[in-house]
């Protein structure tokens, strides 16, 4: 479920401090030292933005800022998730595609 | 004996074209090209094919060039991207609305097919524009063609009509050997009955090696191209003051162009730089001009060089005082035009009568002036 469960390790790891997000509106909460495209994967999210053109789902491929798959909008940015670290208060919106621009 | 009724020099829009209109009027035709057909400007240029940007002085041989355009696929045997949108010129404020009045005035009693539209009407065309329009004007002939595609597109046809391509290396000097013109390129030697010099922004060059000189004017023209995003305009988007075209490809992609300038040297590896105010003078008027731009990503930005001369008319025409030698340049928004100017040289050189005046290079070429040195 996106947003509810989440996949980190509970034990034995250390983190840095939480930093709260709103993710679509919603407060949840990821560590620093984590990218936007891992907080989001560990928080459930897998599809990050829809494809331009047939709207399919899209997300976290490469993992390294090449692909452009994960990105979505940092503070009304486009940004690739996987390169952007998270940062508290950060506002983070997906499924983000050149139309959602024109509400946001 | 020459081996060539005509070589030509430069293989941009405007050589192939020529070279074209010889070789399928039964003319043995070479094309010399330094690198590959189609890779300076006529390969780089943002495409647009829009009649209402063109001067009032250039509308007939755009008008006929388009015509060229539209029916070049078929022609060509080859998908050339051409497409028809329509295009809508956007005026912001009144001044600017004032000139657009006034210039497509011109272009319409020129032969455009245009109509100033309000900005409801502009809106209705295009939802994609900005609602700050005060003014726009509508031409639903206007187009654009994916300029990668023109070497490709000339290479076929060039073969088929039986002439021959030489690409490669740069031609480093044109000698005379009686009546014929003796062309060298690396180490391929090339003789003709005829040259055309098509040399882009490098005329100026190519007339030098038989001893002319050309005051050029070069530009540096920038292009942008963003990700890929869903479909947001469709209509050919241009601004009163000539600073911004932008259209949307059918991949998604939008190009933005507007001739703002780069810096570069158009000699020694062509290497050119982005000045980042032009850059972000362009990109700021484009999300002006098309606001759901404002989240889409710029993906690359390059330049092309292109040629000018003061009155900012086109050289097409014969060398004065050489028998036998032509050039063809300096045409403004020259991609839409370069079909039907080839065409027109061609004629004239196979004494066929050229449908519209051409343009004297006499003009601005001529032979220098022998410099008094000191005894
Ligand atoms: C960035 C940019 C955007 C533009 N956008 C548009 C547009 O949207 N619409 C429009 O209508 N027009 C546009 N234009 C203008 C248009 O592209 C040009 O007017 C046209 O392509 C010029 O064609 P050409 O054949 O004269 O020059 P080029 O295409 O530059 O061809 C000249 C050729 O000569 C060759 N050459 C030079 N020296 C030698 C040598 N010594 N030996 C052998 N070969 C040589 C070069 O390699 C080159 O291939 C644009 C131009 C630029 C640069
Ligand atoms: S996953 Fe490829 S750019 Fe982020």
């Amino acid at each position: 479920m996106e947003g509810t469960t989440s996949l980190r390790i509970q034990q034995a790891v250390r983190r840095g401090p939480p930093v709260t997000l709103s993710v679509n509106g919603e407060a949840m909460v990821a560590y620093a030292g984590e990218t936007v495209a891992t907080a989001l994967r560990l928080l459930g999210f897998r599809r990050l933005r829809s494809s331009p053109r047939a709207g399919q789902p899209r997300g976290l491929f490469c993992a390294m800022g090449v692909c452009q798959e994960c990105v979505v909008r940092v503070d009304g940015r486009t940004v690739p998730a996987c390169l952007e670290p998270v940062r508290d208060g950060m506002s983070v919106v997906t499924h983000v595609d050149g139309r959602d621009g024109l509400s946001l | 004996m020459p081996d060539f009724d005509v070589a030509v020099v430069g293989g941009g829009i405007m050589g192939c074209a020529t070279a074209l209109q010889l070789a399928q009027h039964g003319m043995r035709v070479v094309v010399i090209e330094r690198r590959r057909l189609g890779m300076e400007a006529s390969g780089m240029n943002a495409g647009t094919l829009s009649l209402q940007i063109k001067r009032a002085a250039l509308v007939p041989y755009a008008l006929r060039g388009y015509e060229l355009w539209k029916t070049m696929a078929a022609r060509f045997g080859m998908d050339v991207g051409f497409h028809v949108r329509g295009g809508l010129t956007i005026a912001f404020t009144e001044t600017e609305a004032e000139v657009l009045v006034e210039r497509m005035g011109e272009r319409r009693a020129a032969g455009v097919p245009l109509e100033i539209v309000s900005p409801a009407r502009a809106l209705e065309i295009e939802p994609g524009l900005s609602h700050r329009l005060v003014l726009a004007s509508h031409c639903a002939l206007d187009g654009y063609a994916n300029s990668n595609l023109t070497g490709a597109a000339f290479r076929k046809a060039l073969l088929r009509a039986g002439a021959t391509v030489r690409e490669g290396e740069a031609v480093s000097a044109i000698d005379r050997d009686g009546g014929t013109f003796v062309i060298r390129a690396g180490e391929a030697v090339s003789r003709a009955a005829r040259v055309v010099l098509a040399g882009g922004a490098w005329l100026d060059r190519l007339v030098g090696f038989l001893g002319f000189n050309l005051p050029l004017h070069c530009r540096v023209n920038m292009v942008s191209v963003t990700e890929r995003c869903p479909p947001i305009v469709r209509a050919m988007v241009g601004h009163a003051l000539g600073l911004l075209t932008l259209k949307q490809s059918d991949n998604g992609t939008v190009l933005i162009g507007g001739g703002w300038q780069g810096t570069g040297d158009r000699d020694g590896d062509r290497a050119t730089e982005v000045i980042p105010e032009n850059l972000l003078g362009n990109m700021q008027l484009a999300v002006y001009a098309v606001p759901a731009l404002v989240h889409t990503r710029l993906v690359r930005t390059w330049h092309g060089f292109e040629a000018h001369v003061p009155d900012f008319l086109p050289l097409a025409g014969a060398l004065p005082g050489i028998d036998n030698a032509f050039v063809i340049g300096c045409v403004r928004g020259g991609y839409t035009i370069g079909p039907y100017m080839g065409q027109l040289l061609g004629d004239l050189i196979l004494g066929r009568r050229p449908g519209l005046p051409l343009f004297d290079p006499g003009r601005y070429i001529h032979r220098p002036m022998v410099a008094l040195t000191a005894p």
